[in-house]
Parts: structure tokens; sequence; C-alpha cells
């Protein structure tokens, strides 16, 4: 047994101890989600690690916003360097899988996710020590009376990009980034004006770097909201620039830049 | 539960007597069975829920007493503002007073405020002194404002930059602003995140406004400000925005940088997302909102704000014996309309009346219309019928939906004077208003 | 009946005939029993039934008969471009309803979203809620 294993079942154990559920030795059904266990691999998370925050009932599934946030002193000896969300009962349950880097320092992002329905939604995390966190919501989905909606979406703007960086912080202080893509993130499980599918597009990668060096990197599923939002942190050691790229599944990228002053 | 939903000829029989029997009397209350209930019910509001749950626990049951605290002797009715600071209704049309709950109906009106409530006590405390005892609260609060939660958006801001989001004095100064605004002028509204007071709210606002500025100010804009990538009733009110004000209305998407973060009232600009900075000459925030005060006193909202209430009857379901409707709840999928309130008050007056007499409740049934105008002589719609399904409450499948797209002037003026008849109903039916038609 | 409907306004008249003439058709095609019960309709005899007490079903009535107040005024007594309810005949209520739930209205606005909601039994009952309060004056 490996001393990462062993730290998580003492970890585990420490949680009962704590925390006894009303049948203490069911594990949570979610847990045993198929999309959950490929990234576990059997490995039994500490919960609730997670801080997710997402509306309880939500009046448009379409674009439900959630902020995940997570303890760590994120240096480069303890940092969280994967975060993983998912919406169990959606047609595909994988929403978006970031990688942190301690150059984030915060492991703290909020996104725009699309839920087909009331269900689950689970987001896992990983120390750098191997250890995984997690945490579990439901999420109850009405399309409200008043609320029904169509597309927004314009050709024309397609990968037109925003960000907001902030032109000047303080070192050891995190910063907080917002940026959205114009993109229609089509699922190719919807039927066209002619009846036919129209076919999967999305933005499949998002990058951030500072000046080469890699903050964050995500993977984007189609079940990501249309016009893929991000707010993430950056806590940069010196001045510099920050370059986001986005790349749809043809190829086709996007890059925006912002340069920031860091006062000591 | 299970239920006979097939009226037999006999049942039948037996409840067209009943009502016969309550029309002769002058009582037309069906619910005659067992026992007369009694006991002492408070009703705190009298807005669309409060007043017409007091009005319904007493035709339903005379035998109870009931209390309604509500600060305005003169009630003021959130619905049809937006036709007030279009020009085309007078503020006084939208009054109401509690005559007929008192004078007609043997309710006790207290003009006070609830300030405090003591759950375990069954007290509630008024602002001038006097404290009340009671067997089942209703609280029927509306909203409140966030403030604060939008940045530079407080209560001085609001005198500069009014929500007129609680109809009164908000709704004369946004009124007098707009009557004071130079041709060619703009006219900003900042939208909301869901949930909040009447979503088709801001959009009919813009439209009456765009009806007041073609007519008398025709080169001035208006610009939508939305936190939100949609809205209710959207195809129709673009549809109706480009016949009748061709580009006057802008509305600007939270993708396209439409969630506005901060406000500066002393300068009338706001600041999105994204850094926009917008320059208003008359600023209309609807800012985020909560549950009325007096349900944080009460203890019966969560960490949303909102008040979470079991489905069947609408009590409380964190307090017994406290039930609450109206905006201030979550009933999701049920829209936060006046409309609404009123439904949920019968459901509610109906379920109090069967809990005192020891009976179950019924399969409850709400409804919703929303009107919305876009011109004096165009309307759209929106109507839901409500259910408890899994002890969830849903939209009654296959029922509901909005007004046509593909049709023509008859139809949305026959909307537009049937909302103009809604009002006039749904004012009989909560505060006994006979003077509109 | 007849002294009864020269009270109507002429929409609703007409909408009303219109109203029968389609649960007619319906009828006369399903086979359903909707003729047959107007033919069969006639004034209740009253029932000393208040000891009884309401069944569920006819609270649940009670309760959907009122939310018709929301436009049509309390006990369905406001007469505006929303017809009033209160006193008119059942047979007349019954087939509008069973129309607007059949898409069986032409130029109807939101009564057919609301009417699909219920069954016929329950729509039925509502005619009859209304069709027995004393009309008296409308407000």
């Amino acid at each position: 047994m490996n001393l990462f294993l062993k730290r998580s079942m003492m970890a585990a154990a420490l949680i009962c101890a704590i925390w006894t559920p009303p049948n203490a030795s069911a594990q949570p059904s979610w847990l045993q989600a198929e999309a959950i266990q490929a990234v576990l691999q059997g490995a039994a998370p500490i919960q609730p690690g997670v801080r997710l925050d997402i509306p309880a009932v939500t009046q448009d599934g379409s674009s439900v916003q959630v902020s995940i946030d997570v303890d760590s002193p994120m240096t480069p000896d303890d940092f969280i360097d994967r975060i993983h969300l998912f919406a169990l009962d959606n047609p595909s349950p994988e929403l978006i899988e970031l990688s942190l880097t301690p150059l984030a320092g915060k492991a703290s992002f909020t996104t725009r996710i699309r839920l087909d329905q009331s269900q689950t939604v689970v987001a896992l995390a990983r120390r750098s020590s191997g250890e995984w966190l997690a945490a579990a919501r439901d999420v109850r989905v009405t399309v409200s009376g008043c609320l029904s909606r169509e597309g927004t979406y314009r050709s024309e703007q397609l990968m037109q990009a925003r960000v907001r960086v902030p032109g000047q912080g303080r070192q050891g202080a995190p910063m907080e980034v917002r940026t959205l893509i114009q993109h229609p993130m089509e699922t190719g499980l919807r039927e066209g004006p002619d009846g036919a599918i129209v076919p999967e597009r999305i933005i499949e990668r998002f990058e951030a770097a500072i000046d080469g060096e890699k903050v964050l990197t995500a993977h984007l599923h189609r079940a990501m909201a249309a016009n893929p939002y991000l707010l993430f942190m950056i806590a940069p050691e010196r001045s510099g620039e920050l370059a986001m790229t986005w790349t749809e599944d043809t190829g086709v990228a996007a890059t925006e830049r912002a340069s920031f002053e860091i006062l000591r | 539960m299970t239920m006979n939903r097939n009226l037999t000829r006999r049942e039948s029989l037996k409840w067209m007597g009943l009502a016969g029997l309550g029309a002769m009397t002058g009582f037309p209350s069906l619910s005659l069975g067992g026992d007369a209930p009694s006991g002492h019910i408070v009703v705190v509001g009298g807005g669309f829920g409060g007043a017409t749950a007091a009005k319904y626990l007493k035709r339903l049951a005379p035998s109870l007493d009931v209390t309604l605290i509500e600060p305005e002797r003169r009630y003021i009715t959130c619905p049809f503002t937006n036709l007030y600071l279009g020009g085309v209704r007078s503020f006084e049309s939208l009054w109401h007073t509690f005559d007929e709950l008192r004078d007609e109906l043997g309710v006790t009106v207290i003009h006070d405020w609830a300030k405090d409530v003591d759950v375990e006590g069954r007290r509630i405390q008024l602002s001038g002194g006097e404290s009340l005892s009671w067997d089942r609260l209703i609280l029927s609060p509306g909203i409140d404002i966030r403030w604060g939660d939008l940045e530079g958006y407080d209560e001085a801001a609001a005198e500069l930059a009014p929500h007129a989001w609680k109809p009164g004095a908000q709704s004369r100064l946004l009124r007098r602003q707009l009557e004071e605004m130079e041709d060619g002028g703009t006219f900003v509204l900042v939208a909301p995140d869901n949930p909040f007071r009447c979503p088709p709210g801001p959009y009919e606002r813009v439209s009456m406004v765009a009806n007041y500025l073609k007519n008398h100010k025709p080169k001035s804009k208006i610009l939508l400000l939305d936190a939100k990538d949609g809205f209710s009733k959207q195809g129709l009110f673009m549809q109706g925005w480009e016949r009748h004000y061709g580009d006057m209305i802008e509305w600007v998407s939270r993708s396209n940088d439409g969630l506005v973060m901060r406000v500066d009232a002393d300068h009338l600009e706001v600041e999105t997302e994204f850094g926009t900075i917008h320059k208003a000459d008359v600023l209309n925030v609807v800012p985020p909102q909560k549950a009325g005060f007096i349900a944080d006193r009460a203890s019966v909202t969560d960490a949303s704000g909102w008040v979470p209430v079991k489905p069947r009857t609408f009590e409380s379901q964190l307090v017994a014996g406290v039930y609450v409707i109206g905006d201030a709840t979550q009933a999701a999928p049920m829209p936060k309309s006046g409309f609404v309130a009123n439904t949920q008050a019968k459901v509610t007056a109906s379920a109090i009346i069967a809990d005192l007499r020891g009976l179950p409740p019924v399969d409850p049934s709400w409804a919703n219309t929303c009107y919305s105008l876009i011109t004096p002589d165009w309307a759209i719609s929106i109507a839901g019928v409500y259910e408890v399904y899994d002890e969830l409450i849903r939209e009654v499948p296959g029922s509901g939906g909005i007004s046509p797209m593909d049709v023509g002037s008859v139809f949305r003026k026959q909307e537009a004077e049937n909302a103009r008849a809604w009002y006039a109903g749904i004012a009989h039916d909560v505060w006994g208003t006979r003077s509109l038609s | 009946m007849l002294k009864r409907i020269t009270i109507f306004e002429q929409k609703w008249l007409r909408r009303a005939v219109i109203g029968l003439f389609a649960v007619c058709a319906i009828a006369s095609v399903s086979g359903c029993s909707a003729n047959a019960e107007l033919q069969e309709y006639s004034a209740p005899e009253p029932l000393d039934a208040a000891a009884e007490g309401l069944s569920l079903f006819e609270r649940r009535v009670e309760v959907i008969a009122m939310s018709c107040a929301a436009c049509h005024g309390t006990d369905g007594r406001k007469a505006t471009a929303i017809p009033a309810l209160a006193g008119k005949p059942f047979p007349v209520l019954n087939a509008l309803l069973l129309a607007y739930r059949n898409d069986q209205m032409p130029d109807a606005t939101v009564m057919p979203r609301i009417a699909k909601a219920y069954t016929e039994e329950e729509l039925r009952a509502v005619a009859e809620y209304f069709a027995n309060i004393t009309p008296g004056a409308e407000e």
C-alpha cells in the first residue's frame, strides 16, 4: 500500500469518525457513476473537500452558473493540479477538466454549464500529492413559465472574445480574470430547422499562460453553455503579459493578450 | 395520495346543492363540511398574496378570526406601473383600499409594519408597539432589494437612479425623470439575473418607455443591459420592438457584455463585467432581490435569501405553522407574479382550513397569466397551470404557453384589451375594487 | 334560459354558439356523451349535504374555480372584455370549456392554454360551480 492510499484511507476514516451518515457504510451513489470512476480509478475522495456553488433550483438549464473553490496554499509543494466537473444525467456527463499550476494562486473558478434535467453535479479536485477531494450538489431544473427562451448566438460574432484582466496587482494577492468567447457550443444533439442534426462544433480547449508559463489549461465538453465563460485567478510574481487562447474542434484558434503590472 | 377524479352524478348533486345553499346565504363558500374551524390567522402583507389570503380565509370559513397587517392604507400595485411610466395610465388607477376586507368580510385590518416574529411564542410584533398571537401565520412580504450586492447601488443611489421595482415614490421619480429627459437622450435599464419579481417586467417597461419616447422624444434611445442571455417571451418582445419601435431599443445580453457590475449614480454611469462604461440620461436599475424583510425575522429564508416551502400547502419548510406565499417563495417553475400570488393564497387558505378541520390538503392547482403590453394596443401573454407531482411543483404537461408568433394586430389588440380586463378582474378579486373596467 | 342568454355580450354569445357547435361536432364524431349530457342536464335539486362535508375532488374543484377569479373577478362576477361567469347556463359554460380544451375555439387567446391543464370532469364541475352562483349585479 503506497503512502497516498494510506493517507486517503486515514482521511476517509477521519471523516467517517466526525460525520456519520444515516447509513455509514453506504457511499453516495454518484461516486459509483462510470464517469466519476473513470477519473478516480477506485480512489476514495475526501468529501466534502470542495466548495461547489450552484443554485439548488435553476429556471434556465441552458446556462447555469457554477463556482468551484478548493482550499489550497497553491505552492509548488502543495497545490491543486486538476479539477473535473460532471453533470451525471446529461447525455454526456463530462463538462470541463482544468489543469492548474501554482501560478493560479487560488484553486477557484466560475463557469456556466448546460443541465438537461434535474440531476447531481459533481466536482472532483486532485491535490498535487495525488489525493482526491469531491463534492456533489443536487440541482433542480425547471423551465419557468415566464422564461421560455431562444438562442442568442449570431454567426458574425463567432470566436469574438472578451477578457478582463486587472491592469495592476500586488505580489501575493491573486487577481481575478474574466473571459468569454462567442460560440454556440453546438452539442451535435440538436435538430436544425431542416430536421437534420446540427453537427457538433465546440470550443474544446482554453489555455492561459503568463509570459510562456502555463497558468491553466481547460478541456471543454459539449455540455458547457454557449459562449463559454471562465473566471479564474492568477498570482504572478512580477509584471508581465497574460495570453489566453481558445481552440475550436476545427482547429481554429483565437488569442487575447493583456499586460499587467505587479507592485511589490 | 389517491383522489377520485370521476365526479359521480351523486357527488356533483351534493356539491351543486351546497353551491346553491351558499349562494342563497350570500356566501358562495363551499367548504361547509365538518365543524366550523376556529382560530386566529394573522396575514402579513396586503398585496396580491396577503389580501387574497385574508379574503378567501373569511369566505371559506367565516368563523375564523383573520387579521391583516399592511402599512399602507392605499395599496399600489406593481403590475401596470409600467403603463403609468409609459404615460398610458394614471397612477391613481393603481390604488386599492382595504374597505371590502374590513367592512364586508370582517377582516381586522391593522395599518402598521410587522417588525419582528417570535416563532416559538407564536407572536408578531408591530412597529407601533402592538403584539399579536396567532394560530397560523401567513407571510406575503413580497421582495426587498439586496442593497450593496451591486457595487455602488444603495438607497441613496436609488434616489438618483431609481429602481421603481416597488411602486410608490420610486415610480413617480422615474416618471418625472422621463418627462424631464431631453429628446435624443438615452434611457438605460439594468435587468437582473434570475430569480426576480416579474420576469417579463423589465421588457414590458422598456416597451412602455419606448411608447412614451416615440410619441414625445422620438430621437431618444433605449439601452437594456441584461444579466441574462435570454428572457421571458423574448421572441415575442423582440418581434414587437422591431415592428413598433424600429431600432430604438437595444438589448445587450450577458454574453455580449450586458452584466452590470458597478453603478455610479452621481454620474448616471454603469460599468459592465468586461469594463464597458455606459452613460445614461435616465438610469433605471432593477437590482438583485430577496424575500421581504419579515421573512428573515421569521427565520423562514434560506441561504438564497428566498423562502423554501412545502409544495402542497406553502407551509415553511423551516418553521411549522408559518405559511409563506407570493414573490418571497421559492416556487419555481411558478414565476414571481401577482397572479401566482393570488392563486397561491387560495390554495394556502384552503390548506389551512383543511388542516384546522383535520382534513388532508387537496391536490392543488395554481394558475398564472402574465400579459405584457408592447404598445397600448399590442400585447402578448404567457399562461401556465401548475400542480404537485412527485412532491414537487411542475407545470401541468400539455398546458400553458405563450402567445403565437404568427398572428396579426387583431389578436394582439384582443390581448391588450384582455390585459386591462385582467387587471380589473384581479383588483376585484383581491381588494374588491369595483371601479375598473 | 333564453332570457339568461340575452344578458350575454355579443362576442360572448357568438363564442358560446361556436363552442356549442364545436362540442356537438366532436360528440358526433367521437361518439362521446357530450350531446347526451346537454340534453340530460336539468337544474339540480338542492340537497342538505352540508353535514356530509366535501370530498377531496370537490375541494380541488373549489380551488380550481377560485383561480378563475383572478381574471373573471370574485365568483366570476366581473364583466369586462373578459366575461363574467356567475350564473351563466351550465351547458354553455361546459361546452365552452371543453371547446377551449379541444382547440375548437377560433381566435381564443389564453383559455385553451389553461383549459388543457384539467380533465373533462374537472371542467364540468367548474362549469357547475359558476352556473350555480346567483348572478346578482355584475360588478
